[in-house]
């Protein structure tokens, strides 16, 4: 009753139903995995019916035929075994060796169970084999590619890394060079010889993979090792100076206009809120506590500022207090940023937070949290 | 003797079809009458045919002609539908002379609906834009969702007497005859804000401030209902608009402002508020509310909710809901002669708040013996795995009843 296709739906059907009954008795978080699972489930058994119906697709008995002859040899197993390896290895190492292994372990069976069910689809080898293609080469090809192009962007990105800054930005274009150049001439020899043109790619493939791997091993530049040590891009400092890192590139503009609670301009030196929907400029604003909002500070006097909100205080530890302190960058004269602010209690008694700038005395925007 | 055999059997179906026939007719009619009758009812206070302001009554003149229009059409396509399937039912006859097309008809066809939707369009449109007018707004109120709760706060409105800003939830508190802004957000998902006698539905969104005019006409209390699905107990997220004269509003706001009063020592109140700042300042806030060495009492809702706030409980007795107005702080006949209250003696029932006579003692009592159990929520401390540790909504605390008669007492000196 059963051919040889629907044998192969009816497993991974089976072995749905199997994960939906362990998802839903052991874990049952989220719907939304029974809901994959379950959904599976019925896509596999709507097939299995389909190709149990059809008798995958045959008019005759060659897949019965066909079932007798021996497998062909495959490296898939030794791939799955080695998938099943680093699963396990995993489990006591890194989390990224057992994501590796499950990878290798799923690829190799579906490899493996979609070459042995075509095996045996027909008698003829060469139509067996065609039907492989069909069904695997459209998961195979953008895999392979992503995976790739993956592999020789890490490379690369390792280089520009070790080496220093002008020097990745030469390397950079001197490869941008070659690829264009390398283009060039395949478009304008088509008669160039197939293993000519592989030879080409494999050797810049494998050239930058190798320089990838001698840039991995020389390590991160040391200034860039020195700036991660001391935190100096996710470090704020709000003071009214420029800071040599934080400041470095402000951002001039804000795309999520829409998404702004209150708006805080300096004109001419003055410190003014606009809060949506309420007309008038404010010297308060009220947000509501645990909340996220989004202020935009407008930058309309003449030099560099930025806006300082003065949250109050945390406790870090049992008995250390720290600031909390958030700011924009320093920005020029028609410039604007935003500011997410997330405070979760109200302020102490007689401990207002404010909102100020640095250098620029006696304004401030005072921020009430109910 | 065979034929009378198969003559009964042929009766018997006959006999059976016309019943189950019958109790099919039946059955449609029986709940076709219920849903018309259930359209004549008078407590529905979620009414959207029944205008209690301007803005409510900009959608009502909107949205009348246009459901008679569309009332009528769908009569006429009824009707001409039910006559063809009776009229053309398959009797034997030959089958008739097909055509292909009418432009005459077709055209027709086109126009008028084309032109009746562009007449419904203009309007429509014009409506819009009054509802969307914040110009002339008088008062703000910051309105912001959680599950499965709305969280009301005043901004400092001194014209008001608002000289601090107040914080409620689950009724939000207006003025009568105001123009109201509610600036509407949300802490987690989506949700949205409808009173339906006060005006048309706006979600409140993270990150956004969504505005939405409202204004009621007189003293009065006008339910309300989250309309986006945000979770486990969306059905529970209700809410009520309290409109009070501008006498009584005042009123309410002294009220609201005035400091907090701990209880007076050896009273089952004090220990209450024990109870009260060991258990619930967890996430609840009481304002002013201080510990005995004199330090305030700041509770860090954003440590234990996913959403971060808890219902601040300051005033809570002068609210007539909680839990996200799910339940009444008012007993079924307290609560029935404020409902029922005309609008001139409306505020003055509203204003004297919850006293022990008028307790829901019931449905406190059980919140604070089992809250999830009341109103679905993700409480299970098992499952908390993907929040960090954070609940939504209110956990069991596994208080005794010892705990909950002390909380009781406390919660009712929050006037």
């Amino acid at each position: 009753m059963f051919s040889t296709g629907s044998k192969y739906f009816f497993g991974i059907s089976f072995l749905g139903a199997v994960s939906f009954a362990i998802y839903m008795f052991l874990i049952a978080e989220s719907a939304i995995g029974a809901t994959a699972l379950l959904g599976l489930v019925a896509a596999t058994a709507l097939l299995t019916a389909l190709v149990i119906s059809t008798r995958d697709g045959s008019k005759d008995e060659d897949g019965f035929a066909a079932s007798a002859a021996a497998p062909t040899a495959s490296i898939l197993p030794l791939i799955g075994a080695i998938g099943a390896t680093l699963l396990l290895v995993g489990t006591i190492t890194s989390p990224v060796v057992t994501l590796f292994g499950i990878v290798a372990l799923l690829a190799a069976l579906v490899e493996w169970a979609v070459l042995s069910w075509s095996e045996r689809a027909s008698s003829d080898v060469a139509f067996n084999a065609s039907l492989r293609k069909r069904l695997l080469n459209p998961i195979e090809f953008p895999v392979i590619a992503a995976v790739g192009l993956g592999v020789i962007i890490f490379s690369f990105a390792q280089i520009t890394l070790a080496v220093e800054k002008s020097v990745g930005a030469i390397a950079f274009i001197v490869l941008g060079s070659l690829v264009l150049a390398a283009g060039v001439l395949f478009s304008l020899r088509p008669s160039l010889k197939r293993s000519l043109v592989t030879g080409i790619c494999v050797f810049g493939a494998v050239g930058i993979v190798a320089a990838g791997i001698a840039g991995a091993g020389v390590g991160i530049r040391e200034d860039l090792v020195h700036a991660k040590e001391e935190g100096h891009y996710m470090h704020q400092e709000c003071g009214a100076e420029k800071s040599k890192y934080f400041d470095k590139l402000p951002l001039e503009g804000v795309s999520a206009t829409s998404s702004v609670d209150t708006h805080i301009d300096l004109i001419d030196g003055k410190l003014v809120a606009s809060v949506q929907g309420i007309a008038g400029e404010q010297k308060t604003i009220t947000i509501p506590r645990s909340n996220a909002t989004n202020i935009v500070f407008r930058n309309m006097s003449d030099g560099e500022y930025r806006l300082v909100a003065s949250l109050g205080s945390k406790m870090v530890t049992a008995d250390v207090k720290e600031d909390v302190v958030q700011c924009t960058q320093l920005i020029p004269q028609g410039s604007e940023q935003m500011l997410t602010l997330n405070i979760p209690k109200p302020a102490e008694a007689g401990k207002p937070f404010t909102l100020t700038i640095p250098g620029l005395a006696g304004q401030s925007i005072e921020v009430i949290v109910p | 003797m065979r034929h009378q055999n198969t003559t009964n059997a042929l009766v018997t179906n006959v006999n059976r079809l016309a019943g189950m026939r019958r109790r099919v007719v039946g059955a449609v009619t029986g709940i076709a009458t219920t849903m018309f009758l259930a359209g004549c009812a008078t407590n529905a206070p979620q009414d959207t045919w029944k205008p209690k302001g301007p803005n409510a009554k900009i959608i009502d003149d909107l949205q009348k002609p246009v459901f008679a229009v569309a009332g009528i059409i769908g009569v006429i396509v009824t009707a001409a539908v039910i006559t063809a399937v009776i009229k053309f039912r398959d009797k034997g006859q030959p089958i008739p002379h097909q055509s292909h097309g009418n432009p005459a008809l077709e055209i027709t066809l086109t126009i008028i609906p084309a032109l009746i939707l562009t007449v419904v369009g203009v309007f429509t449109f014009r409506t819009v834009f009054d509802l969307a007018k914040t110009s002339d707004t008088e008062m703000i109120i910051n309105v912001t969702g959680q599950q499965w709760w709305w969280e009301y706060d005043y901004p400092v409105q001194n014209e008001f007497g608002i000289t601090q800003p107040i914080i409620s939830s689950g009724q939000l508190v207006i003025p009568a005859g105001t123009k109201v802004l509610l600036r509407e957000t949300s802490r987690d998902v989506i949700h949205s804000y409808w009173i339906p006698a006060l005006n048309g539905k706006r979600d409140a969104v993270p990150g956004r401030v969504h505005l939405n005019r409202i204004e009621a006409d007189k003293p009065g209390i006008y339910a309300g209902q989250c309309t986006e699905f945000c979770g486990l107990s969306h059905a529970n997220m209700r809410m009520e608009a309290v409109a009070l004269s501008k006498a009584d509003f005042a009123k309410w706001v002294a009220n609201q402002l005035k400091p907090y009063t701990s209880p007076a020592e050896n009273t089952l109140a004090k220990e209450g508020e024990a109870v009260f700042m060991n258990q619930c300042t967890r996430c609840h806030q009481v304002n002013g509310m201080k510990r005995a060495d004199g330090t305030p009492v700041i509770a860090a809702p954003d440590e234990n909710l996913v959403s971060g706030a808890a219902p601040n409980l300051s005033h809570l007795m002068s609210r007539n809901t909680f839990a996200g107005a799910t339940f009444d702080l008012l007993n079924t006949t307290c609560r029935k002669d404020v409902w029922g209250a005309d609008s001139e003696s409306f505020g003055a029932k509203y204003l004297s708040g919850v006293s022990e006579d008028c307790l829901n003692q019931t449905d406190l009592r059980g919140w604070l013996r089992n809250a999830p159990a009341m109103k679905p929520m993700y409480a299970n401390p098992a499952l908390l795995a993907s929040t960090g540790g954070k609940y939504r909504g209110m956990p069991n605390l596994g208080l005794t009843e010892s705990d909950i008669e002390k909380l009781v007492a406390y919660l009712l000196t929050l006037k």
